[in-house]
């Protein structure tokens, strides 16, 4: 009964905004578990024109991008040895971790017989992009996982399990962004198939390519995104500067992507191209608000430094990346002449409940592990080329302090 | 998917639409032969007569009623939709567990033991055919199995069976020149086309027509096969799973390389005068 009243005491401290969040996942599992009784159909608004819907559309296809942070900023510091950027990497790998494993809940959910899910490790079938994703995203979590628990370990103070994750630590981000750059572009893949279902402004044979670098710099603008608010709401310092070499990295990569897309457009996509007037408009939308504006404004070094300036232009960067996300897979999709599919109230407020559950959690370890305070300019991140001496290298300070 | 060089033994539907008459003896001996349960339906839901108003995962076949004048009369076309037995099947291809499984006699077979209910097949097929039992909590593909247990019975399909006059069912080889052969002795009556020769790679389906097939609502599908579109991209992912995981640890080892000859630097300056260094 203590541990109830403290929990109950705890939980009373909370902010106002994370109670709110607490009850839109309440909601969210309600309509979830709601799916397992009434069935998909009763639920959503899916049906043999349209099989996949909003899960499939944000729960997996955008959320993956979203959580690519992870991946890229593991890369950039621990690859390519940019050490100053180390104190974003354990809020972007929790961010992934979350992320996908709530793309694993999302999937769950979508999935018409969720408790045969592990039928892909027996009937694999290698031709397929699914199966690919699928084993991608489980080994991915698990890799993720592996990277949060440095911080769980230093809370616990388990220095064993702490050294062993410090040698596997290069290893692992590798395996990472090997893992991830597969996935990120396979789910590209998936939409290659419909040949003659999607509209020829998206359909493109180089969209697994687009899908990654996509990828790659909104993961980046998530960083941007998130560590502004975590200084705006949670009181953790002032980030910009590290932001703006990140910020510096990105116009590079929406370049890259502007002039692909452009190239593909023109050589490789099937014409005609402008012949629906919602599809111009949408794909206009993505292209100038989501790709072009954010170029421009991170080209200026003003922008780039500047706090508020950054997240605006992160800002566009997501929300481009979203509509792309959904006109590949929803909205480019829909055929002339065809009902136009939306998301019943219950299959949004399950979705919801996924963003929600997101921040919540996110709120929970960066209350209650060590993500933030974690600034190790004098860590040593070197790969120890003797071995033999691993018994003697030195526990980080942070967790002798911390034990 | 395994690979074969020709289709021209699998058992293949003609249908000639010119022939058929609106029966719907298919539709019925369908769901009498795989135990389809009945659909409430109401006519003129739909923009015509047909009935029910789409396949669904109670009715495997649908006879699609169009009407239309030719010289100043009253006309009836009508198409006979089903599975289209592709010769290499996009919803086999992109199946993560295997569900679907082209038969070296010719039909495109489902596993349900198997399926997972991902509901890529569904996104896949060019021609709309595998449905989902959305009625039901944990819900399966339904899909026209070319009446699979039949046919290696020695028997033909049940809707081949029932047909009174359009369907013909044999060799694929056979089919495409019986087909041919009909274009080429009433080439007024037809549209000079066999669909399903090329469609999607070739299908073990084929349509003889008097109208155009988009005006009786056939798809106009891609004639290259469609695995062949996501495998161009697939087949470089072990490729690319090693290129970045080498160039990562190779840049890696770099990085750590020149930190480390940097701090052996910085150590042998910190400790100056050592007789031997002079």
């Amino acid at each position: 009964m203590i541990a109830v009243a403290r929990i109950r005491e705890e939980v009373g401290g909370y902010p106002r905004f994370v109670k709110f969040l607490m009850v839109l996942i309440g909601v969210g599992v309600i309509c979830a578990l709601a799916r397992f009784v009434f069935g998909l159909g009763a639920l959503t608004n899916l049906n043999d024109t349209y099989p996949w819907g909003l899960w499939v559309a944000f729960d997996v296809v955008t959320s993956v991008p979203l959580a690519a942070g992870a991946f890229i900023v593991g890369a950039i510091v621990h690859c390519f040895n940019i050490k100053k950027l180390e104190p974003l990497v354990r809020p972007t790998i929790v961010t992934g971790f979350l992320g996908y494993s709530l793309v694993c809940v999302g999937l769950l959910l979508d999935l018409g017989q969720p408790q045969r899910a592990w039928h892909v490790f027996i009937y694999p079938n290698l031709r397929s992009p699914m199966l690919e994703v699928s084993m991608c995203i489980m080994s991915y979590t698990a890799v993720v996982f592996l990277e949060f628990l440095s911080p769980v370990c230093e809370k616990f103070g388990y220095r064993v399990p702490l050294r062993l994750l410090r040698h596997m630590q290069l290893p692992l981000v590798v395996l990472a962004a090997a893992i991830a750059t597969l996935h990120q572009s396979s789910i590209g893949t998936f939409f290659l198939i419909a040949v003659d279902k999607l509209h020829n402004l998206w359909y493109t044979p180089v969209l697994p390519l687009l899908f990654w670098i996509s990828a790659v710099f909104t993961g980046l603008s998530i960083v941007i995104v998130e560590a502004i608010m975590v200084h705006r709401h949670l009181g953790q310092p002032d980030e910009t500067g590290l932001l703006a070499t990140l910020a510096r990295i990105i116009p590079w990569l929406l370049a890259i992507y502007l002039v692909l897309k452009v190239y593909s457009l023109i050589f490789l996509s099937q014409r005609p191209l402008f012949d629906r007037p919602v599809l111009t408009v949408l794909f206009l939308v993505e292209i100038g608000i989501g790709v072009i504006a954010p170029l421009i404004m991170f080209l200026q070094r003003r922008i780039r430094t500047d706090g508020r300036l950054q997240l605006r232009a992160a800002g566009l960067i997501v929300f481009g990346l979203a509509l792309n996300r959904f006109n590949v897979s929803i909205f480019g999709m829909v055929q002339r002449n065809q009902h136009v599919y939306y998301p019943t109230v219950p299959e949004s407020l399950v979705t919801i409940g996924i963003i929600s559950a997101d921040v919540f959690f996110f709120f929970l370890i960066a209350r209650y592990f060590p993500i933030f305070e974690h600034h190790p300019e004098a860590a040593d991140y070197r790969i120890p080329d003797r071995f033999r001496r691993i018994t003697e290298y030195p526990v980080p300070e942070k967790t002798g302090r911390r034990v | 998917m395994r690979e074969r060089k020709a289709f021209s033994l699998d058992r293949t539907f003609l249908i000639d639409l010119t022939r058929c008459t609106g029966c719907r003896g298919c539709q019925v001996a369908c769901k009498e032969w795989n135990q389809m349960e009945a659909e409430k339906t109401a006519f003129f839901e739909g923009e015509g007569y047909q009935n029910p108003l789409a396949m669904s995962e109670h009715t495997l076949t649908r006879i699609k009623f169009r009407d239309y004048q030719k010289d100043g009369r009253n006309e009836f076309a009508f198409y006979k939709e089903m599975c289209m037995h592709c010769n290499q099947p996009a919803c086999a291809s992109v199946c993560p567990v295997g569900a679907f499984r082209k038969t070296p006699e010719g039909p495109v077979i489902y596993d349900a033991k198997r399926c997972i209910g991902c509901r890529f097949c569904m996104v896949a097929c060019p021609f709309g055919v595998p449905k989902y039992q959305w009625s039901k909590t944990l819900p399966l593909v339904v899909k026209c199995t070319g009446c699979y247990s039949r046919v290696k019975a020695g028997l033909v399909p049940a809707c081949a069976k029932a047909c009174p006059s359009a369907i013909v069912y044999g060799n694929r080889r056979d089919m495409v020149d019986e087909a041919q052969r009909r274009l080429a002795a009433w080439p007024a009556k037809y549209i000079n086309r066999i669909y399903g020769l090329g469609e999607a790679g070739g299908t073990s389906v084929l349509y003889l027509s008097e109208l155009p097939f988009d005006e009786l609502g056939f798809k106009n599908v891609t004639s290259r096969p469609l695995p062949s579109y996501t495998w161009a991209a697939l087949r470089l992912v072990p490729g690319i799973f090693m290129g970045v995981g080498a160039s990562l640890t190779f840049i890696s080892w770099l990085t750590q390389r020149k930190d480390r000859l940097r701090n052996e630097e910085e150590t042998r300056k910190a400790a100056p005068a050592r007789p031997e260094e002079k």
